[in-house]
């Protein structure tokens, strides 16, 4: 059998993983399995991203057929992987945790920022305020407090950097939803990175 | 976000940019903002483990059976 060449484009992989080539499949995963994993941790967690990481290429392999390069191959994949974990997700209890928010931002009587310079610009200075390590479980720690529509509209428009229409057809909301969702989970992960650092708030 | 993306109408846009450009603390909010996903994007890298991706090709191995 003959082994794709390494440029090939995903939708050439695709098409030829539709027709049987086990080997085009096996090199689209070998494309797409570490941001997979990455997502799935950012959505779910480490504990069950495997299990989406598999759920995912399984549904991949399946319907593989059907892609007719309406989308990006990516975009596509990316929808598998999302809706695997939000599946997966919705297939556990959640431990009720504090929610996050106790760290949005205040504002005075006038609408203007009752926060200091000071704390605003500790939030972007927390990667170097805080040991790499620290800063990391705390920010799987506080993305994991978010709301879920928080989370996901998130992790998919900031930490995946898909597009706002993406996440809005992915998630199967308006992009102006997208937006507030996104600007929300940014501010309490801000005011808990801030409050971390010790800022008095 | 809006203002970020260049959704804004242009007069509330141009609306924006001037409070912004008096105003310390929005300025200072708005810089700050901004490195926000990028912060959070770095803190949340992780590496698949190869156990992982082992278990994956045997699974999918039995698929293509």
């Amino acid at each position: 059998m003959v082994v794709p060449p390494a440029d090939s484009s995903d939708e050439t992989l695709a098409a030829r993983a539709a027709a049987g080539d086990d080997h085009a499949f096996e090199e689209i995963v070998a494309r797409y399995e570490r941001r997979v994993f990455r997502l799935a941790c950012r959505l779910t967690s480490e504990t069950d991203a495997p299990d989406v990481l598999q759920n995912t290429f399984l549904q991949v392999y399946r319907h593989l057929p059907s892609f007719r390069g309406e989308s990006l191959f990516a975009t596509w994949l990316y929808r598998i992987a999302t809706n695997a974990a939000l599946m997966l997700r919705r297939g556990r209890t959640r431990k009720p945790s504090e929610p996050l928010d106790a760290f949005l931002p205040r504002f005075d009587e006038h609408g203007v920022h009752a926060d200091l310079p000071a704390q605003l610009l500790v939030a972007s200075r927390a990667d170097e305020l805080l040991d790499r390590q620290v800063l990391a479980e705390k920010a799987r720690a506080g993305i994991a407090r978010l709301p879920d529509v928080y989370r996901d509209a998130f992790v998919l428009r900031d930490l995946e950097e898909m597009s706002t229409t993406d996440v809005a057809q992915v998630l199967g909301v308006e992009p102006a939803t997208v937006r507030q969702r996104v600007h929300r989970a940014r501010l309490m992960l801000r005011g808990y990175l801030s409050d971390l650092v010790g800022v008095k708030r | 976000m809006e203002y970020l993306e260049g959704v804004l109408t242009p007069e509330v846009n141009a609306a924006l940019e001037a409070h912004v450009a008096a105003c310390e603390r929005c300025s200072a909010f708005i810089a700050s903002y901004r490195e926000t996903p990028r912060i959070l994007r770095t803190a949340t890298v992780v590496e698949l483990p190869a156990a992982i991706q082992q278990s994956l090709r045997a699974f999918l191995r039995r698929l293509q059976r």
